[in-house]
């Protein structure tokens, strides 16, 4: 492929493909041959599955669908980028509303791509999360900069959550660390931000406000 | 339905049936003992009377005795002596007097009726036809008996029930009477019977109370079960039509995820052939041909239309994001088309509620902006959703013209949305709320947590 013909002394960048549709994947897959550059080392059809392969084929950049089963593409990212900081994330998704955008980002995400726009959006959007920068689609970028992230960053993520009702529930920073496979400081970084969150000091008052609000049965 | 309430007037027959029956076998059986007794208190009166003539008369007998013992048989001087004391005797207040007639009848004393003495009133009849004087005499030559007929009263001058004793001197062949009457002995009895219709009386008009309390109590309570009937008819008409929407979302969630994650995907997939195709071409140093790029438009074009129609059905981000997220998407949305500020204020946690109440949330906001388009004319809406003691609230305010929400209830037209959606929210256990005035419209839902906080853990563990 001569695409890219002039920058052919740089690296290949691994990727690691996460749809649970093996015709979209074989689609996109058709595509992206046609850049040297890039090289899909593994495929995944879940969000939890993906957890699994990250670990094992540590690509340079995970192409995350969203809506897939058992685990959806924006909590896998959460629970990635905390585990493998190395590892970037691009979202690759049909939807298209700021509220997906806003929860990537916080999630960790490092660019968003539209299934429906062109394979080489997703080829550029790949190079650059690779190169450690942002990428976002077109529509999304514009979208972005109309509603921009407001107090998006004030809510919990999913993971803050469940963790803050393993310690509502009374398990140790350290239990929880085992339970999640995540080491204990990610816990106790996680716990600090849930405090500032929800500007509550003392892990009596998170227990108060984990009951009144349905996290403990 | 029916079967209750026959029940209620055969059991109405039944107590009219049982009151009769009651009130008559008490009443006869009542007057039956009664009658009885009141004969028995005749004649115990009767018997009484008659101890009193014989008491009376052997005391007048005895206080002629002396000169009678002493007379010959036909010493008139004596008779004569004796009719006197006899015609003097009196008692009981002049009505109780002594009567002296012969064989022939011929009256000898008769204090009260001084005429009658001396002739013979052989024939004398009273209103039975019966002959009085000649009974009187038979009665005194059978050793002394008692006869009842009626005799003018000397104290009240009317004729009146009187019982006479005659015996019957055989010395000067005298029958020898007396009498009392017996007016006092009937009033008496007759009070006693009026009282006896007056507790019968009493007893029909107990009967009658009890009879008709029945009945008004049975009518009450057939009134109450017929209303709780229907009232749980209802309830479970109204739940039945929540079970249908149940279906129709879980149904219409089901396609609009094959929707999303079937056909889109695949016409995705084709897109990317499409486009490796294009770009073989390319690599081959050819143009793209027109029916390619029609394809491409047509494909992306059709992708657009799956998009909608499954985003109609059912948002895909309600699953995915939770709650708020899909309503802010949703008043974003509905900010572009209608120019209307929305405002969304979101809880710091999310993704706490169950799939029906995510949804039926949704439903609401989606209906309140609906009626606020169409109707509300206003310029800014605030959604808040939030968690207030340990409650979910969802609070949408718009600051537009209001409704009547009693008008609008009658109406029916566009109150049936939101009215539908109230007994949805209360089938999840929820309260719905309605506040409407000229300066707007909020509409409150609370959801109290215990509907929902079980279901954060399964939630949760499906992300973990």
């Amino acid at each position: 492929m001569n695409l890219n013909t002039n920058e052919k002394i740089q690296r290949t960048i691994t990727v690691l493909l996460v749809d649970d549709h093996p015709m979209v994947q074989s689609g996109l897959l058709a595509c992206l041959k046609y850049y040297d550059d890039i090289d899909v080392v593994g495929l995944s059809i879940d969000g939890k599955d993906a957890l699994d392969k990250v670990g094992e084929l540590k690509p340079n950049v995970i192409l995350m669908d969203v809506s897939m089963p058992l685990m959806n593409g924006i909590d896998a990212t959460e629970i990635i980028t905390e585990q493998f900081p190395e590892t970037k994330v691009l979202i690759f998704s049909m939807h298209d509303s700021s509220e997906f955008v806003h929860s990537a980002i916080q999630a960790g995400a490092s660019g968003y791509v539209l299934k429906d726009t062109s394979s080489e959006e997703v080829y550029c959007g790949i190079k650059a999360v690779a190169e450690g920068s942002t990428y976002f689609s077109r529509s999304i970028a514009q979208m972005l900069i109309q509603t921009p992230l407001k107090q998006e960053y004030e809510r919990l993520t999913t993971r803050e959550q469940g963790i803050l009702s393993y310690v509502a529930q009374g398990f140790s920073s350290k239990e929880v660390a085992t339970k999640l496979q995540i080491s204990f400081r990610t816990v106790d970084a996680h716990r600090r931000n849930i405090k500032v969150k929800l500007n509550i000091e003392s892990l009596a008052d998170l227990v108060r406000y984990a009951i009144n609000h349905g996290l403990i049965k | 339905m029916t079967l209750p309430l026959r029940m209620f007037y055969i059991a109405i027959v039944q107590v009219i049936l049982t009151s009769f029956i009651i009130y008559y076998l008490v009443t006869s059986q009542y007057r039956e003992l009664s009658g009885m007794n009141v004969k028995t208190l005749e004649s115990f009166f009767i018997a009484q009377k008659e101890q009193e003539l014989k008491n009376y008369t052997s005391i007048a007998l005895s206080s002629v005795e002396h000169i009678y013992k002493l007379s010959e048989e036909t010493n008139q001087e004596n008779q004569i002596n004796v009719a006197d004391i006899f015609e003097n005797i009196r008692y009981n207040a002049d009505d109780g007097y002594f009567f002296i007639y012969d064989d022939k009848a011929i009256a000898i004393v008769h204090p009260i009726e001084p005429d009658r003495v001396g002739e013979s009133w052989w024939d004398l009849e009273d209103d039975n036809g019966d002959k009085i004087i000649q009974i009187l005499l038979e009665n005194a030559h059978n050793g002394g008996g008692f006869y009842q007929y009626k005799w003018l009263k000397p104290s009240e001058k009317i004729k009146a029930d009187k019982l006479s004793y005659s015996t019957y001197n055989e010395k000067w062949q005298w029958m020898l009477g007396t009498g009392v009457y017996l007016d006092d002995v009937y009033a008496q009895l007759d009070n006693l019977n009026k009282e006896i219709d007056n507790h019968i009386n009493y007893t029909k008009q107990i009967i009658l109370i009890v009879a008709l309390s029945s009945i008004f109590f049975i009518f009450l309570f057939g009134i109450a079960v017929n209303l709780n009937n229907k009232r749980r008819a209802e309830a479970k008409i109204s739940e039945l039509g929540q079970r249908v929407i149940d279906v129709q979302e879980a149904e219409n969630r089901h396609i609009s995820r094959e929707l999303h994650d079937g056909i889109i995907q695949t016409l995705i997939s084709i897109k990317y052939s499409l486009e490796a195709t294009g770009m073989f071409l390319l690599q081959n140093k050819q143009k793209k041909p027109a029916p390619l790029k029609q394809a491409e438009e047509n494909l992306a074009f059709s992708i657009q239309e799956v998009r909608r129609i499954s985003h109609h059905m059912h948002p895909q981000i309600l699953d995915e994001l939770g709650l708020s997220s899909a309503i802010e998407s949703l008043a974003i949305d509905f900010s572009k088309q209608t120019g209307v500020q929305i405002n969304v204020t979101k809880p710091v946690l999310r993704k706490l509620l169950p799939d029906f109440i995510n949804t039926t949330l949704y439903r609401v906001v989606q209906e309140s902006l609906t009626n606020i388009k169409k109707h509300a004319n206003a310029s800014n809406v605030l959604i808040d959703i939030a968690m207030q003691e340990s409650c979910l609230t969802l609070n949408i305010k718009d600051d537009g013209v209001g409704f009547d929400t009693k008008a609008r209830k009658q109406k029916g037209n566009n109150g049936i949305g939101l009215r539908n959606l109230a007994e949805r929210v209360e089938y999840h256990s929820g309260r719905f709320t309605i506040i409407s005035s000229d300066k707007g419209t909020e509409i409150v839902v609370n959801i109290p947590i215990s509907s929902f906080a079980k279901d954060f853990h399964q939630i949760i563990t499906k992300v973990k």
